[in-house]
């Protein structure tokens, strides 16, 4: 039986569907059986953020509905092994599925895959309660601002609500605003959310290159940013991970001699 | 160390004020109670306190704050001497 694990925030564009893709293709990688769920009907994105639009004929909805088996409305991801999508319905609206239909729907994909990876909608209301219905767990997701951590707040106690165990990632960290006292560093959110932290991804531009091109980060393998997801991924997994403060040798020669930025 | 410089003149910096609105914005979220209705209690507690000892109304203090989780109400008051 896999694990169901849904990717929520609260407030809209903190990078919901970004680290949905790439923890996805990085469990991938990783050589776990994983099935990205995109949840947001009505405004779906999974699928060209993982550039999968071309292949879509059905959706969660059709499968919900009978109009198709669900093995039929997965899209085999061809540059990885193991990675499927189920990408959400573009004309429905957030009330076509139930918690209950989500539960049962997601059950179903635990009993075929290692990871359940749900893209959950921005808000916290019909959409919010189908997302987190089936989930075994969640990932809140916030970037180091007083709007995003404020809802990423509701969420942590809506969650609780529903039993969901919650970790958090720390998105679009950047360690030079951290330094010169113009952003919260990822300490801050920490003591502030009160969550056990999974990691704190780096701003970083390939994330914006590769996300153009419908790539997830992590494939390419380029940037701070995708590292951090790989290593998150793995932590995921329970697979032995290295310290999230330990740093190459260079940079901590640089610390000991007061040149570079501290950990943020 | 450029930090503790900009902040020795500048006062706090941005991070310390998104921080502290934070823990305060967060704290009345948790409570479902808003800022203004927060004053209106203040002003309730204070003529209840002054029912039954000498108190300067105006000078009592209430605060929400948040720790871990834990959302806090404190309300402080110096009570004044008996002969002033």
């Amino acid at each position: 039986m896999g694990r169901a694990i849904v990717i929520t925030s609260g407030k809209g564009g903190v990078g919901k569907t970004t680290t949905t893709a790439n923890l996805g293709a990085a469990l991938a990688q990783l050589g776990h059986s994983v099935v990205l769920v995109d949840a947001d009907i009505g405004l779906r994105n999974l699928d060209v953020v993982m550039g999968l639009e071309n292949r879509i004929v059905y959706h969660v909805v059709d499968a919900i509905r009978g109009k198709c088996t669900l093995a039929k409305a997965l899209i085999k991801d061809r540059r990885i092994e193991n990675l499927w999508l189920l990408p959400a319905s573009q004309t429905d609206d957030k009330d076509a599925v139930t918690p209950e239909d989500m539960r049962s729907l997601i059950f179903e994909l635990k009993a075929t895959h290692d990871f359940v990876l749900i893209d959950c909608p921005a808000g916290i209301e019909q959409g919010f309660k189908n997302a987190i219905a089936g989930a075994d767990e969640a990932v809140v997701v916030a970037t180091p601002e007083v709007s995003s951590i404020r809802d990423a707040d509701r969420v942590v106690g809506l969650l609780a609500a529903a039993d969901v165990p919650a970790r958090l990632i720390v998105n679009r960290i950047s360690a030079a605003l951290v330094k010169r006292g113009d952003m919260l560093s990822q300490a801050d959110v920490i003591e502030i959310l009160a969550l056990e932290m999974l990691g704190a991804v780096p701003l970083d531009d390939q994330v914006i290159a590769t996300t153009n091109k419908g790539v997830p980060a992590v494939l390419e393998g380029k940037g701070l940013a995708a590292k951090e997801l790989i290593r998150i991924a793995k932590k995921l997994a329970g697979h032995p991970v290295e310290d999230a403060e330990s740093v190459g040798f260079f940079t901590r020669i640089g610390r000991a001699l007061g040149l570079s930025a501290s950990p943020a | 160390m450029w930090n503790d410089i900009k902040s020795f003149f500048t006062g706090k910096s941005s991070r310390d004020v998104a921080k502290g609105r934070l823990h305060l914005v967060l704290a009345h979220d948790r409570s479902g109670l808003e800022g203004g209705r927060l004053q209106e209690m203040r002003a309730e507690i204070a003529a209840v306190i002054a029912k039954y000892v000498p108190i300067d109304a105006e000078a009592v203090e209430i605060q929400i704050e948040t720790r871990s989780r834990q959302t806090q109400l404190t309300v402080s008051s110096a009570i004044q001497p008996r002969n002033a």
